[in-house]
């Protein structure tokens, strides 16, 4: 395993790569039957109808997948500590069942603690991709992550 | 009447989307698959860590915002559906202020904040929104500007359109590829 990366190890350009996540109908219509019923998440033939055009998994599920991805490849390899929120979002592509997703998390911003001198802020933007290599989304999240030399 | 058309939807109309109670056993389900963090999935860890104990993933509380939104719409008195809606390009400035901990409870509101035409997409406005999340103390926890894709009126002699939203995404040829 890689060694723990502390905030002074996150360049800005540095990107790394999280997933694969192949998608299924089982887990969109899951997601969507708890989180956010709609015709378009839940149901094929009334999705076609709506304006993406067929079955499509909840944005709020395509970060939650993102996420998912995102923690298991960065979480054992930063000392991470949170995040604050995330910037922005844009939902670009609708996610259809069968689709596999990958992650490209790019280090944007880096920002160190106003308040406390053993952590500092990371903002990565990543870049979610499909099996045909077109973006899904794209999000803007900073993360705490621990400092070198801190306890 | 709630608003049926991106014509219709009044800036500053507020609505009150409820309330939701956060237990540990739902935030470690949500978390287990899609934010398996110390704090967020192991009690005993989360208590050496920053936050000092359990707290749920921001995407959970995120995720019930969407919920108790869409119950809302449910609820909401209409004369016919709400012409087609329901689709976002995406949000901005969300904000995870206070841990959402186990027992917490949120209530939740929308306020339309802003309308834009859409030069591409004639047939459709977009609408603006602030949305929040607060503890029973009245504090600020969660909140975010939402945006969503409204249909606009059809004008009078104007077949009414039902293309997709391909017109709005990059081509497959431009930009978005690295």
């Amino acid at each position: 395993m890689t060694s723990t990366l502390y905030f002074e190890d996150f360049h800005i350009g540095r990107t790394f790569e999280c997933g694969p996540y192949p998608v299924t109908r089982e887990e969109i219509v899951e997601f969507a039957q708890e989180f956010d019923p709609q015709p378009h998440h839940l149901d094929e033939i009334e999705a076609q109808s709506s304006l993406l055009g067929g079955l499509a998994a909840s944005g709020w599920h395509v970060c939650a997948m993102t996420m998912k991805m995102f923690a298991d490849h960065m979480i054992p390899l930063m000392a991470a500590r949170g995040g604050s929120g995330s910037r922005e979002a844009r939902w670009i592509r609708p996610v259809r069942p069968g689709d596999v997703l990958r992650v490209e998390a790019t280090v944007v911003g880096t920002k160190e603690s106003r308040g406390r001198c053993d952590i500092g802020h990371v903002t990565f933007e990543c870049r979610v991709f499909n099996q045909r290599e077109l973006a899904a989304m794209v999000y803007m999240t900073p993360v705490i992550a621990k400092r070198g030399g801190t306890p | 009447m709630t608003a049926q058309y991106w014509e219709d939807v009044e800036i500053g109309a507020r609505r009150d989307l409820g309330c939701y109670t956060f237990t540990e056993a739902e935030i470690v389900a949500f978390a287990k698959k899609y934010d398996p963090q110390v704090f967020h999935v192991d009690p005993e860890g989360a208590k050496k860590s920053i936050f000092g104990g359990i707290i749920a993933s921001g995407w959970h509380t995120a995720a019930i915002w969407m919920k108790l939104a869409i119950a809302d719409r449910k609820r909401a008195p209409r004369e016919s559906p709400l012409a087609r809606a329901g689709i976002s390009p995406g949000y901005e400035d969300m904000r995870w202020i206070r841990p959402v901990r186990p027992g917490m409870r949120l209530s939740y509101s929308s306020q339309i904040v802003g309308k834009r035409e859409l030069s591409s997409r004639p047939d459709l406005g977009l609408v603006l929104t602030r949305n929040e999340a607060r503890d029973e103390t009245g504090a600020l926890v969660f909140c975010f500007t939402g945006k969503g894709f409204v249909e606009r009126r059809p004008r009078s002699g104007e077949l009414s359109q039902s293309h997709t939203l391909s017109a709005l995404l990059p081509s497959e040829q431009s930009g978005e590829h690295p």
